[in-house]
Order: C-alpha cells, then structure tokens, then sequence
C-alpha cells in the first residue's frame, strides 16, 4: 500500500467519522439550550423540566417497576394484535389475490372500510368490546390488517404470468414453482406491508390506551398529563418514539436479511 | 368495456357483503335489548342521520374539522416546503435540521399529545398544532426528496444560462421537485384527516366530528357513532379522489 492509499484511506475514515459525529451535533446543541433554559428558572416546573429530571423519573419509574410493567402491557397487546391482524390479512389479501369470485364480493367492503382511519373506530369499538383488553386488541389488530391485506393482495397479483406459464410448460413441480417463483415475488412486498402494519399499530393503540386504559405507556402519559407531572409525560414520549424506531429498524433488517435469504 | 349485464352483475356480487353485514348487525340488535343496546337497529341510525342532519349537527361539526384541517394542512404545507427546500438547498441546513427532523419524527404522533396538552391546553391552537405537525412530516421529507433528486441537466443549463442561485432554485430545483412535492401533498392530506379526527377525538373539546364521536360514546349512543365514522371515511374519500383529479390536471404535461 503506498503511502498516498494509507492517507487516502485515513481521509476516508476521517469522513465517516465527521459524517457520524455531526448526526449527533444539533441533538446535542438543543439537549444544552434545554439545561440552559431550565437553568434560567423562566418556565415553572409544571410546563418544562431539565433532562436531569427527565432522566431521573426514569430511573425511578424503571426500579420501582413501573415502567416495565406499563411497556410490557402495551407491547403485548401490540404483539397480539398485530400477530392476529397480519395472519388474518394476509389470509384474506392471498384469498383476494387468488380467487376473482372473493375479489369480487370483498373488494368494495374492503375499499370503503380501508378509508376510514383506525382511530376513528375507537369509539365504537370501546362501545362494542368495553373498555377492556378486546377493545384495544381488537383495534390494534384492525390497523394492522389492512396495509398487510392490501399488500398481500399487490403482491399475488404481481407474480408475473409470464414465468407462471413457462414453469408449467416445463412442469415444474409445484414445490418448486413456490420456492423459486411464489415466495420471492410475493414475500418482500408482503414484508413492506407488514412494517407498514406495525407501526400503524403502535400509533392506534398509543391513541386508543391515551383514550381509555388502565395500563401502557399511553395510559401512563395521559395519567402524567392530569397529575401535571411533565417528566413523566416526557419519559413517556421519548419512549414511545424509542419503541416505534426500534420496532421500525428490527423490521427493516429482518426484511434485508429475510430477502438475501430467498434470491 | 364491459356488458352492461355483467357490470350490474359485478355491482351486485360487490354489493352483497355489506348488505350481509348490515343483516347480521340488524339480526344482532334483535337478539335482546343488552344487543340493541350495542348493536342499535339501522333505521335508528338513518333516523339520527336525518336528525343530526335537519338540527345543524353534522353540518356544524363537520365544517368545524374541515376547517381545523385547512388551516392545519396550509401551515403545514408551507412550513414543511420551506424546511424541505432549505435542507435540499443548503449543506449546513441539513446538517442541522436533518438530525432533529428525524429524531423528532419517530415519536407516533398521538404520543405527542399529553406533553401538548399540558404545554398549550387542550383548545384550538393544540389541536390546529397537531394538524400542522402531521402534514410538515410528509411535506418536508418529499420536499427534500424532490430538490435533492432534480434532473442534473436541468441544473447544468441553469448555470450555462449563468442563473443566480435564487433563479436555480425557483425556476429548476422548485419547478423539479413539485411532483414529489405533490405526492407529499397527497400523503400530508389523509395524515391531516386522521390527525384532525385524532385531536378532536383525544382532546374533546370544541366542534368536529371527532368531540362529537366522542360525547355519544360516553353517551353510549351508537346511532351517532356511526354517522360520524361513515362522514369521516366519505370525506376522506371525495378528498383523495379530488386531489388525485387536481393532480392529474396540474402535472399532466409532465407525463406527455
């Protein structure tokens, strides 16, 4: 390696470096005007308190338990929900797909029901199912179904006819005709669908436990919000970001590994 | 084209599962009065659609989160074009913003509420915020999106033709971007009507279809429920299919 290479690589390294450190530069910047501003003493406790506070409410809420258990209500009610809601819509959007006499009966139902927005059946479905567990499954699983359903639906009317015709020329067997041609043109889309489902999910059923809960994460900042107590608000709503990047990324690899798998 | 027999035929088949689902609610609301209660009986709903019609109800909270929504969707869209433009234009903007933006966005939007409610109560300029915020997400990154993506010829003509840069912007990089920019637009509309049904229905104060969801609900009156989530789904219907026509009309010249 000459030395120009090595300098060269060293001036790449740098670059990345920069590239990663100045991602983390406006953050820092307004985490200070935030100590500073708190510092200033100008807002009362009630509208704004430092990240310090912020910090320690959450190491109180985590040892007293607290938070776990308010995350763990909500994230299994968004696992159930959403398992129930993908199975569910990708049967129907397969079932869709496949059959011209189910398209033809369910389509216009599914089209018209897809345009109302899940939150919009909150209050229904609390007069329907009651204010416990069902109701909160039951809508997690209504968002979750439709982008799934409709993406399940895209992608077996995508499979190309072209390629279905040539395997049966060749008689493939129906083995292979679904590793090799159903599953890699249907799964990806299918995955997207999902990654679209979740984080409807998340968004519907933090909207339907600040609504009507006795536990989650929604429940604990609507309870923040009535008490006046910010700092809970704030851990609240840095959680519920962190809950929906992570469940956002740990889709994303999965789709990129799930997809490297199959082609 | 198809047969006209076979069209009425393809309504029908369409036809045939709402109308069995409507059965199935009618034959549940007779099963006792615990059902009826739930489950009210369909005539009851049209009779309380006609009502909320005929008293201003509807009308009054309808055109209530119309105009919540407007207003939300017309601040929101300049604001996010603005920051969109800014970071698609300039390094040191994005460099700035673009952390912050995408930090910011990865909280649902729902979640934001408590900590607004307690920030600027639970009236008007809240739930306007809420609008505001849902349609700035979408505007900015298809802004940004559009700028970043302009055809590089066009680039290169402007500076042939010496433009300054407020020229570029305006006549290339804008001019390039609008259709990202539209299907920002596009996107922004329905996060704008669920963020408005969503505000009214999480702050429940004021007029919109979403505070009056929400007083039938503790009202348990069904009938009324139902009226506003079919008003909610038509209008979001007649705005998507509106929008895509205005879009075809505006942008057509690009596809010739």
């Amino acid at each position: 390696m000459s030395t120009q290479s090595i300098a060269f690589s060293a001036w790449q390294y740098q670059g990345r470096l920069w590239r990663k450190a100045r991602l983390w530069f406006s953050p820092l910047v307004l985490l200070l005007i935030w100590f500073q501003v708190c510092r200033t003493g100008f807002f009362p406790e009630q509208i704004l308190v430092s990240p310090g506070v912020v910090l320690e409410t959450f190491r109180e809420l985590w040892v007293s338990g607290e938070l776990q258990e308010h995350l763990g209500k909500s994230l299994y009610r968004l696992a159930l929900g959403f398992v129930l809601g993908v199975v569910l819509g990708i049967t129907f959007g397969v079932g869709m797909g496949l059959s011209k006499t189910v398209e033809r009966l369910f389509s216009p139902f599914f089209n018209a029901i897809r345009q109302v927005p899940s939150i919009a059946f909150i209050p229904m479905f609390i007069l329907i199912f009651g204010v416990e567990e069902t109701f909160k499954i039951v809508i997690v699983l209504k968002a979750a179904f439709f982008p799934v359903a409709l993406a399940a639906y895209d992608a077996v009317k995508g499979i190309p006819q072209r390629f279905v015709e040539v395997a049966k020329v060749y008689r493939l067997p129906t083995r292979h005709l679904v590793s090799k041609l159903v599953l890699p043109s249907t799964v990806p889309p299918i995955l997207t669908g999902m990654r679209l489902s979740l984080t409807r999910a998340w968004i519907v059923l933090v909207a339907a436990e600040l609504l009507a809960a006795d536990s989650g994460l929604g429940q604990m900042m609507e309870m923040g919000r009535q008490m006046f107590r910010i700092d809970v608000v704030m851990v609240g709503v840095i959680l519920t970001g962190v809950v929906g990047f992570v469940l956002d990324r740990g889709c994303q690899w999965i789709e990129r590994h799930l997809v490297r798998w199959n082609t | 084209m198809m047969k006209p027999a076979r069209r009425i035929f393809g309504l029908l088949t369409g036809l045939a599962v709402p109308l069995l689902c409507v059965g199935a609610w009618e034959l549940a609301s007779r099963q006792s009065a615990a059902h009826a209660w739930a489950f009210v009986p369909v005539n009851e709903v049209w009779r309380s659609f006609w009502a909320l019609l005929n008293n201003g109800d509807l009308a009054l909270n309808f055109l209530a989160s119309l105009r919540s929504m407007l207003t939300g969707l017309i601040l929101g869209s300049l604001l996010g074009i603005a920051v969109g433009a800014l970071m698609g234009v300039s390094r040191i903007a994005n460099i700035l913003i673009g952390p912050l933006y995408h930090m910011v966005r990865q909280v649902p939007l729902m979640g934001w509420m408590p900590l607004m409610g307690l920030w600027f109560g639970t009236g008007t300029f809240s739930k306007n915020l809420m609008v505001v915020v849902a349609v700035f997400y979408p505007m900015v990154l298809h802004t940004y999106e559009g700028i970043r993506n302009a055809e590089k010829h066009h680039l290169e003509v402007a500076q042939v033709f010496c433009f300054t840069r407020w020229q570029t912007f305006v006549q290339v990089s804008l001019l390039d971007a609008l259709p990202s920019i539209f299907t920002g637009f596009l996107n922004a509309l329905a996060f704008a009507w669920v963020a408005t049904v969503g505000s009214e229905l999480l702050f429940g104060t004021g007029a919109g279809l979403g505070s009056l969801m929400l007083i039938a609900q503790s009202a348990s009156e069904m009938e009324v429920v139902i009226v506003c989530i079919v008003a909610i789904g038509v209008t979001g219907c007649l705005m998507n299919y509106g929008i895509g026509r205005i879009r075809k009309w505006l942008l057509g010249w690009r596809y010739m």
